[in-house]
């Protein structure tokens, strides 16, 4: 195995990672301020990448409109959905409501079958030729991803360290009790995180259309590893979620060079299983006593 | 007229009442103390009063609101700050941040300026985690964050709770300083004797119902009931309520 093997397939996984890291925030974020993991996450992907090539087929769109369209309609979902079903069981046990986006997932999906069928459908970019340094290729489709991934993750964490909302977000997420004697309005940040983490599944979604075959599993499939991600991070942290995803992604690429593309998936959780040994709170997580 | 008055008031987590018939009031610029042993209620009248509690009854006015007619986010609104027992702090949040999340602050920059004048001790740590702050930083970020919104009225779950002998004298005189800046304090404390020392009144807690109410220096006075529900030991000298007998 050639070096350059290996960094074409890290480089991969970095892509695959960054993109990754846009719904693994959103579970991270809806974790630690609604405080349950949110199934439907993957789904939302899967309908942010069929608005892309809806909008693309039938409204004619460019890729740069019908992936802001995918954010406005995975947003608009996703507050739907908040309203009609998590907002009621928002004092309900965490079980209850994982188990109710679960249904949600399955709605969503279903949906997008029903309208789509289970044909496959592409995100439709122009075909681009490989930059080649030296044995090490990087597609441009892959550069447009990662800086526009990149650059909603540096919006995301602006908006949380920088803006009164961000602040409000992080402060119910760290102690909700205190966060409502201190007068916040739980409800107004929930509306925002709900459209900010619909919008970043949209975006996720549109993005990987671009990279894979749309078909309705889409997302579903990469649920497992987003959430493996996210603990591998430390369940609760936004810088977490988006390195634990990274960190994830490399792993599985790399992995299916030595094992395979079927097992690589195997070989990541093994990773992910050695870390939580030594750090069973992730990496960036803080112990659960102390919180 | 009462700053706050709470009526025939009874609650609990579940099924079964903590505090029942509970009576009581604070008046303004007052420093009242809940005392009593241990799962007598005192904390969950606190949170009573904070809206905190999931099941209630009666009857809580503060300065003629009803407050159980509000939710828990209006009731700083209406002058009410609370400091619970732990976890007083966002940990997550720097100090100047906890500060800045508060809503109701009217011209909130102005008052940041003034908290850190009035503890500045946080002023040279405001870009500090409140997870790393040192325990008594920690308590006087606590009692700044409820400050910011310029309440009335302080309900303060244990100040001392975990804090070292040397920290509570230095808490029980932060307290004692919101008098000064006329702010009445309803107080649950675990080391009563100290706080009766300083309060204008106590009520003594029995199994979630007010045994006893009176002055603080008379509760302190009264032996039978000192032994049982406050705990033998000396007041700190001169700490005397400086006004607001009952």
């Amino acid at each position: 195995m050639d070096w350059l093997s290996v960094a074409n397939a890290a480089i991969n996984g970095i892509v695959i990672g960054m993109l990754l890291a846009l719904p693994a925030l959103a579970i991270t974020l809806v974790f630690g301020i609604a405080r349950f993991p949110n199934a439907a996450t993957g789904d939302y992907m899967t309908l942010g990448a069929y608005t892309t090539v809806a909008s693309q087929a039938f409204l004619g769109g460019s890729v740069v409109t019908s992936v802001f369209g995918a954010m406005s309609v995975t947003a608009l979902v996703s507050l739907f959905f908040y309203f009609w079903v998590f907002r009621a069981l928002a004092e309900r046990s965490q079980v209850a409501r994982l188990i109710a986006s679960i249904g949600v997932a399955f709605a969503v999906r279903s949906t997008i079958t029903f309208f789509a069928g289970q044909d496959q459908h592409v995100v439709d970019v122009p075909l681009v030729r490989a930059w080649n340094f030296g044995g090490i290729r990087l597609l441009p489709t892959d550069l447009y991803i990662l800086t526009t991934a990149l650059t909603a993750l540096v919006i995301v964490f602006c908006i949380m360290h920088l803006t009164p909302t961000g602040r409000r977000m992080r402060a119910i997420a760290d102690n909700a009790e205190l966060a409502a004697a201190s007068g916040i309005r739980s409800k107004r940040v929930m509306i925002f995180l709900w459209s900010l983490t619909g919008a970043f599944c949209g975006l996720g979604g549109a993005l990987l259309g671009i990279k894979a075959v749309v078909v309705p599993e889409l997302g579903w499939e990469l649920l497992m590893p987003m959430f493996a991600g996210v603990i591998l991070g430390g369940i609760g942290s936004p810088v977490g979620a988006v390195l634990g995803i990274v960190t994830f992604s490399i792993a599985q690429e790399v992995a299916s060079l030595f094992a395979g593309p079927p097992y690589k998936i195997v070989f990541a959780f093994v990773i992910l299983l050695c870390v939580l040994l030594l750090r069973p709170q992730g990496m960036f997580g803080r112990p659960m006593a102390a919180r | 007229m009462s700053l706050l008055e709470i009526k025939h008031v009874s609650g609990g987590y579940g099924e079964v009442d903590i505090i029942s018939g509970i009576d009581m009031h604070v008046d303004p610029q007052e420093i009242v103390t809940i005392a009593g042993t241990n799962g007598a209620g005192k904390s969950t009248l606190i949170k009573a009063a904070m809206g905190l509690l999931p099941r209630i009854s009666g009857s809580i006015i503060f300065d003629g609101t009803d407050l159980l007619a509000l939710p828990i986010e209006d009731r700083i609104r209406v002058g009410i700050s609370y400091v619970p027992q732990v976890r007083n702090v966002f940990g997550a949040l720097t100090v100047l941040e906890n500060l800045q999340v508060v809503e109701h602050a009217t011209n909130k920059q102005a008052r940041i300026r003034e908290m850190f004048d009035l503890f500045p001790a946080l002023a040279g740590r405001r870009a500090a985690y409140a997870e790393n702050l040192s325990g008594g930083e920690r308590q006087q970020l606590a009692f700044a964050r409820a400050l910011m919104s310029s309440p009335r009225l302080v309900l303060l779950d244990e100040p001392s709770a975990a804090l070292s002998p040397a920290l509570t004298d230095q808490v029980f005189m932060e307290v004692k300083r919101l008098r000064t800046i006329d702010v009445a304090v309803l107080m649950v404390e675990q080391r009563a004797r100290q706080a009766l020392a300083f309060s204008d009144r106590g009520y003594i807690l029995d199994s979630g119902r007010i045994v006893l109410a009176d002055t603080g220096a008379n509760l302190l006075a009264n032996e039978e009931m000192s032994d049982v529900y406050i705990g033998r030991g000396q007041a700190p000298s001169g700490s005397h309520p400086s006004h607001h007998p009952a």
